[in-house]
């Protein structure tokens, strides 16, 4: 079975990309087609850690840290609606680059989702979180994240893109109302919940951006880590 | 020890439910689905997990919603019921939304019984040859997650002792001892962990390619399944493919002729649903006979004690 599992994953993507597309434009079902594409945006990120030279100090780096992330909700469980996961993995990309973070946050989303249970959402959380290190750690050396306002900033428009790209899946569930007034409906519905992860976002970044970024600099420091 | 469907080779599990997203996410015919809903319910009963149906009922809101928006956003179809705000609700939208919420709970449904039947190991020990590092890191990760969630109390019951108490203060002061815990946390594991690592390099890690070991063996009758699991799912996807097996509702509600390429994919797919509860069935009635049937043992046993009666009914 091994020698042939390249072609037969290989013919099996093909093969789910086909139907997607038939299901999309024949009947406009946009569901499979959408997990066919979320899976060729993940899998570039996860081809390029499998080839390049690392370290096992970095790979137990990153496990560390997406560990972290991923039971980080669990000292705020007594505070509803508080998940600073956003703000570990926009810190660790800050930190570690963008392809750490990238891995961080998908990992983080995966982990967390096999302890509290799989859904048609895992997929969907690991690219929301993958992407938003991605663009921290693409953005590091700009003025925007160095100065505090525009890292917060970051962090507040980052709650409500992560509640939006949450929506897609709902949305796409139901292609025969797909249009504006419904996907007003979706992001209304969802506006308290987007605004608390937003306003937790800032409050977090804002109490532990210095601190935080402090302890894994010198990690990255006395280990020589992730160094580009 | 799992017997039945719990226990055959990863890869027949994979297909089992990857098939059952596939036929729900091309939204064949209701009548398709509430078949899926019945098998995936009849497996998971047999496994004797019915209570892990109940986490149904926190979808419940989603697909609730997903009924009674469609009929308030979609004015299409021309049977209309009644007029709501001068707009009209017709009977293709009702019966479109409810539709699409059966679909959403058939999803909901086959994940709870993925995440019984397939645990973390039997899909990493599918895919950890794949991606090597991936794997390891995912491991890794999944190992640290119930080890630091020990640490975590141990660092909570100190430096409750300073006062640091994510349960008391103001919000803001909550939130900042909450991350103070965290940040222990990550010191501390982080340098126990490099050390791991650096152990790990000493002991030859990256030298050669990585081996993965596997506890799953693939017998005849997993092949055996996994061949009649593909050749049943080809049923209704060539139907489905020359455009057989759905439903429609738009523009106008037809009734939908149930010809031989409808029976012979319902068929198929009865087939493919029926599989794994037939497997953990089978297995079920054959430790009920062997317990039935008296082995013949080396210690002979009264006929009608109590003890037999009570075997026996």
């Amino acid at each position: 079975m091994a020698k042939y599992r390249y072609p037969l994953l290989i013919a099996l993507g093909l093969f789910l990309s086909l139907l997607g597309l038939t299901a999309a434009l024949k009947d406009r079902h946009y569901l499979l087609l959408s997990l066919v594409m979320l899976a060729a945006a993940l899998l570039p990120l996860f081809i390029r850690l499998e080839r390049r030279p690392l370290e096992a100090r970095e790979l137990v780096l990153l496990a560390v840290l997406a560990a972290v992330a991923a039971i980080s909700r669990i000292p705020f469980a007594a505070l509803p609606n508080v998940k600073p996961v956003s703000a570990l993995v926009i810190l660790s990309a800050y930190v570690f680059g963008a392809e750490a973070g990238f891995i961080i946050g998908a990992v983080a989303a995966l982990v967390s989702n096999i302890y509290f249970g799989q859904g048609p959402w895992t997929p969907w959380q690991m690219f929301a979180w993958g992407i938003m290190g991605l663009s921290a750690g693409w953005l590091r050396s700009t003025p925007l994240l160095h100065s505090r306002a525009g890292l917060l900033a970051f962090g507040f428009i980052w709650g409500f893109l992560f509640g939006w790209i949450m929506d897609i899946w709902y949305l796409l569930s139901q292609p025969d109302t797909l249009s504006w007034p419904l996907a007003a409906a979706a992001v209304a519905s969802s506006f308290y919940f987007d605004l608390a992860h937003a306003v937790s976002n800032v409050v977090f970044l804002a109490v532990l951006a210095g601190g935080w970024t402090k302890v894994l600099e010198r990690f990255r420091r006395k280990y020589g880590l992730l160094k580009e | 020890m799992r017997g039945g469907f719990g226990a055959m080779h990863p890869a027949v599990a994979l297909v089992y439910y990857m098939g059952l997203l596939l036929f729900a996410l091309l939204q064949l015919h209701p009548v398709f689905v509430l078949t899926q809903i019945f098998g995936l319910v009849l497996l998971t009963a047999l496994q004797g997990q019915a209570r892990l149906l109940r986490g149904i009922l926190l979808f419940l809101p989603v697909a609730l919603s997903v009924a009674l928006l469609n009929p308030l956003f979609s004015h299409r179809g021309s049977h209309i019921l009644f007029y709501l705000w001068d707009r009209q609700i017709t009977l293709e939208a009702v019966l479109y939304g409810l539709m699409t919420m059966t679909l959403l709970l058939a999803v909901f449904i086959l994940f709870i019984s993925y995440n019984y039947n397939v645990t973390a190991d039997k899909f990493m020990h599918l895919f950890a040859g794949l991606a090597p590092k991936t794997a390891l890191l995912l491991w890794m990760a999944l190992r640290f997650v119930p080890l630091f969630q020990r640490r975590l109390r141990e660092i909570t019951r100190v430096q409750r002792l300073r006062g640091i108490d994510v349960g008391r203060g103001s919000l803001r002061k909550r939130m900042a001892d909450g991350m103070t815990l965290l940040k222990v946390l990550v010191s501390w594991s982080l340098e126990e962990a490099l050390q791991t690592a650096d152990s790990m390099k000493a002991r030859g890690y990256g030298v050669s390619k990585r081996s993965s070991y596997g506890s799953y063996r693939m017998d005849r009758l997993d092949k055996l399944v996994l061949l009649w699991l593909m050749v049943c799912a080809c049923v209704p996807l060539i139907g489905w493919f020359g455009g057989q097996g759905i439903w429609e509702v738009y523009p106008r509600l037809k009734p939908m002729g149930w010809g031989w390429e409808e029976g012979g994919m319902y068929a198929g797919l009865c087939l493919f649903v029926l599989t794994a509860p037939v497997l953990e069935g089978k297995e079920k009635w054959q430790w009920r006979s062997s317990r039935r049937k008296a082995y013949p043992s080396a210690t002979p046993q009264p006929d009608a004690t109590r003890f037999r009666n009570s075997l026996l009914r």
